[in-house]
């Protein structure tokens, strides 16, 4: 009995505390599904008609194309370049090592609204319009420091000696990062471009200052389309991307296992 | 004709010299041990001899054609890791197979090479297996494989065995230098394992600092110790202080162990102190004898086929192995004097 | 002879080429830091230099900014009592929602370590998983239930408990709730990791010694995990502090934060100098919790040590 109860009360907190985290999804993916002209907890009837109206919306698809093109860029730039420079402060000594990585985990220091304002001064000044290209800078600064946390965290444990023995065995330098180093490394790689993908994605603030009428990333869309409406058009697109992102999440687990992603975070 | 040859070879890391000038001549075929304690320069050297570390000064020499600036893949050189250093995301076919893929060996020619390399090393039918589900005996096999498919001119081994418990370490070190002898390729072997360089090679360098004390068989290297370094590192010994007391021609003198006389061919003057090497298991104990260095039996300690005694002279300690088909133990009590024997030709005379 | 020779020359520019070889690893290290060093340079310290310079630069209400230096942004900021407000209610905000975070967290991330195998996958997952999906999705959620006709109202109403809705949404509560939940898995993380270091058999001592369970986590575990809670406090508050979409999503225009304030003076009202000046004071909190972190977090493992 005393060792009963504390459980029992800890596994009921745990899953009031699951509905809680849950609640926000759920919600939004069942209000899609309501028949009226207005959003509505439960949802009044089942349709699917908040889906077929997203045709007369031809701007959320443009936003959506534009925010996966942004992410994937981002994504793999941020992979590669993190990547290069992960090798560097792992594998080499030089001097002002502890500057550099400062410098390059420090974005998560500054507020994303204030880089989001530097980043918009600057660009008016050097005569960079929104452009995904401006999107991809800015997400880059957003990203790199996770992708080089994670690509760091499995290089640390990296043992070199099979770097030696592929090379004792007739391996140049590219062919043993390549064949070797990289497919060891794999599951840290891909979890920081994973992370980079879905922060690029998911990305509001920074996005909020660059874009311009022709160019807005879905979150901003979706931000200013609420501003101003409250029809169940938003909670059908917001369904669409929660679904993507489960199905991503199930491709990767299938791919790499939950674990390794997330043991290789820590 | 050496086939290896390392010439006046150096290597200074941060200003200190860790290899001074190394010489040493292999010939082909020759299983060469490097003995030696941590810190001494002989995992520097192999990884020099290898190419991965940059020779400082004077040059490598294999087969007349010296190799030392050339890159570790353009060595033709198999080598065997500490941690074996298999490729965890390849299996056992794909490390042994990958020298020769880089070599662009014919498909069929790779398939064939591979699978009689496995089973050299007694692996067939693990080729499909990955180097995490294999144990570290297995593990050390495939690297072995690995490392002999390409048909190296040098094997290299760095204290492959140091990762296996004794009883497996036993069999590798058989199974190794089978191998060898079969292949009968040129071979390195780094260990910091006395027993082990002594079991396995043809000739043993032992060094210390950075330098080569000493190159010879095992045999030689055991019984004539040329340095002090030597004398002490290898096998067991005591320490031992004699009193000259006569001089003979022929650099023969009568040297005293606290009354225990013998006649021994030494250079030493009248009336000085030498110090003197003696291996435990050449000194034998008496219970009444005609002549012998008294001390008494401090300890004695049961190993199986012998024993051991811890003997105390004085304020000094000196250790004594027997078989036990020559002395029972249990004649001998602990606390009772005896007289300790050795054959003069036994002490091993110290270099100061 | 000769071919002697002319082994020696060749050797001889082996030689220089090896020496070429070492210079060469140094550089290796800089060309791979290369592209990140110059984007960083480029279009994150200049950018954010620049942006510092403004905030001493007057307003020009043609231009934005104006040519003459001043300190004029920030008086203004630290003399008006509004200002003040914001910045009090931001600070409040990041603490409550620190708070909270602590106490729903540290159960959950408790019950996650005692569970093994594939139910252990599945619960990170779950825990984890806010933090996949968009953070103005889940915002959006919020405005759903918090809402005056919204779930939690018409609930409260059902049950008899309220007769007219309450003012959930736009205030600092829905502010707290929305960031809780979004700052919530890296609590979870940060006690997980902690409680994950724990050697089992300290536990097993205690019992050992005569513990009761609950004893045994007070007087064991929960001191134990006090990093792991300041690590995670100290991540949550800095994120709260500056955080952006969830409270323009949840607390909008009535429930003004740094960030939001920063948003409005640069992108509404147009005073470029302000904003910015707001900006560097939020960097500036931020980082003085950082430092303070930074330093107790040293004086709190030599405690650690000693135990």
């Amino acid at each position: 009995m005393r060792k009963v109860l504390p459980k029992a009360c800890l596994n009921f907190f745990c899953i009031l505390v699951y509905i809680f985290l849950a609640a926000p999804i759920v919600v939004v993916l069942l209000s899609s599904l309501t028949t009226t002209e207005y959003i509505v907890f439960p949802p009044k009837g089942i349709t699917l008609r908040w889906y077929a109206e997203l045709i007369n919306h031809p701007e959320f698809m443009q936003s959506f194309t534009l925010s996966i093109m942004v992410a994937l860029g981002t994504s793999v730039i941020s992979t590669i370049i993190g990547t290069m420079a992960s090798i560097a402060v792992v594998r080499y000594e030089f001097r002002g090592k502890t500057a550099v990585t400062q410098l390059i985990g420090s974005p998560l220091l500054i507020p994303s609204v204030v880089f989001g304002v530097a980043l918009l001064q600057f660009f008016s000044w050097i005569g960079l319009a929104a452009s995904p290209v401006a999107l991809v800078i800015g997400h880059f600064i957003l990203t790199i420091p996770f992708v080089m946390r994670l690509v760091v965290a499995s290089l640390v444990g990296f043992d070199r000696s099979i770097e030696l023995a592929a090379k004792n065995l007739g391996a140049g330098r590219l062919r043993v990062f390549f064949q070797i180093t990289l497919p060891v490394i794999k599951s840290g790689v891909i979890a920081g471009a994973i992370f980079a993908f879905i922060t690029s994605f998911d990305d509001l603030t920074v996005a909020l200052f660059i874009v311009s009428t022709d160019v807005v990333t879905l979150p901003v869309r979706i931000y200013t389309y609420m501003q101003y409406q409250y029809d169940p058009i938003i909670t059908s697109v917001s369904s669409i991307m929660i679904l993507l992102t489960v199905i991503l999440m199930v491709v990767i687990e299938r791919i790499l296992g939950v674990g390794k992603v997330f043991s290789s975070k820590n | 004709m050496s086939y290896l040859c390392l010439e006046n070879v150096v290597k200074t890391f941060n200003k200190t010299e860790v290899v001074k000038k190394m010489n040493l001549e292999i010939k082909k075929g020759e299983l060469v041990s490097f003995l030696g304690p941590s810190g001494c320069g002989k995992t520097t050297t192999l990884n020099m001899i290898a190419g991965f570390l940059d020779v400082d000064g004077g040059s490598i020499v294999v087969d007349g054609k010296p190799v030392h600036l050339l890159p570790p893949n353009k060595r033709e050189m198999g080598m065997v890791f500490q941690n074996y250093a298999l490729f965890p995301h390849m299996t056992v076919f794909d490390n042994v197979a990958y020298g020769l893929k880089l070599r662009k060996v014919p498909k069929s020619e790779i398939n064939q090479r591979v699978l009689e390399a496995l089973e050299m090393v007694r692996l067939s039918g693990y080729e499909k297996r990955y180097p995490k589900e294999l144990s570290g005996g297995q593990q050390q096999r495939v690297s072995l494989a690995r490392a002999l498919v390409i048909k190296p001119k040098v094997l290299l081994l760095d204290e492959p065995l140091s990762n296996l418990d004794a009883k497996l370490r036993q069999e590798m070190r058989e199974e190794i230098v089978d191998i060898q002898k079969k292949v009968g390729i040129t071979t390195i072997f780094v260990t910091h394992d006395q027993e082990e360089a002594l079991a396995i090679s043809d000739r043993i360098a032992v060094m210390y600092e950075g330098r080569i004390e000493q190159v010879d068989t095992p045999v030689a290297i055991y019984n004539h110790p040329q340095t002090d370094f030597v004398s002490r590192f290898i096998g067991e010994v005591n320490q031992i202080q004699g009193h000259v007391v006569e001089t003979f021609s022929g650099n023969q003198c009568k040297v005293s162990f606290d009354g225990y006389h013998q006649v021994l061919s030494c250079p030493g003057t009248k009336d000085t102190l030498i110090d003197f090497y003696l291996r435990p298991e050449k000194i034998q104990i008496y219970q009444e004898h005609s002549e012998g260095l008294r001390v008494r039996v401090e300890r004695k300690m049961f190993l199986g086929a012998k024993t051991r005694y811890i003997l105390q002279l004085k304020d000094q300690q000196f250790i004594a192995d027997i078989s036990n088909t020559v002395l029972n133990p249990d004649q001998i009590i602990e606390g009772q004097d005896v007289l300790a024997v050795w054959n003069p030709e036994e002490l091993l005379a110290t270099k100061k | 002879m000769q071919a002697e020779l002319e082994m020696n020359q060749e050797q001889d520019i082996q030689f220089k080429q090896m020496k070429k070889k070492k210079s060469k690893k140094r550089l290796d290290s800089w060309l791979l830091l290369l592209p990140a060093l110059s984007i960083f340079l480029f279009f994150f310290l200049l950018p954010l230099v620049f942006l510092f310079i403004t905030s001493f630069k007057n307003f020009d209400a043609a231009t934005g900014i104006g040519h003459d230096w001043t300190l004029q942004n920030y008086a203004k900021f630290i003399t008006d009592q509004f200002y003040l407000g914001v910045l009090w209610r931001t600070v409040k905000i990041a603490l409550i929602t620190t708070l909270a975070a602590v106490v729903i967290s540290y159960p959950v991330a408790y019950q996650i370590t005692k569970v093994r195998g594939r139910m252990k996958n599945y619960l990170t997952l779950l825990v984890l998983s806010p933090l996949l999906i968009s953070m103005v999705i889940r915002c959006y959620g919020w405005v759903i239930l918090l809402s005056n006709n919204g779930v939690v109202n018409n609930a409260l109403m059902k049950l008899g408990l309220i007769d007219k809705p309450l003012t959930l949404l736009y205030t600092e509560f829905s502010v707290v709730i929305g960031m809780v939940h979004v700052l919530f898995p890296y609590m979870v993380l940060s006690i997980m990791g902690s409680l994950e270091r724990i050697d089992p058999s300290i536990i097993r001592a205690s019992q050992n010694l005569g513990a009761g369970p609950i004893r045994t986590f007070f007087s064991v575990i929960l001191p134990l995990t006090l990093p792991g809670i300041f690590a995670g406090s100290v991540m949550v508050f800095s994120l709260a502090v500056s955080s952006f979409v969830t409270p323009a999503i949840l607390g909008g225009p009535q429930v003004k934060v740094m960030s939001f304030l920063t948003y409005e003076q640069v992108s509404t009202i147009l005073n470029w100098p302000f904003g910015s000046a707001i900006g560097f004071l939020l960097i500036f909190i931020a980082t003085i919790t950082i430092i303070i972190y930074s330093k107790l977090l040293t004086k709190s493992e030599k405690g650690v040590a000693i135990q």
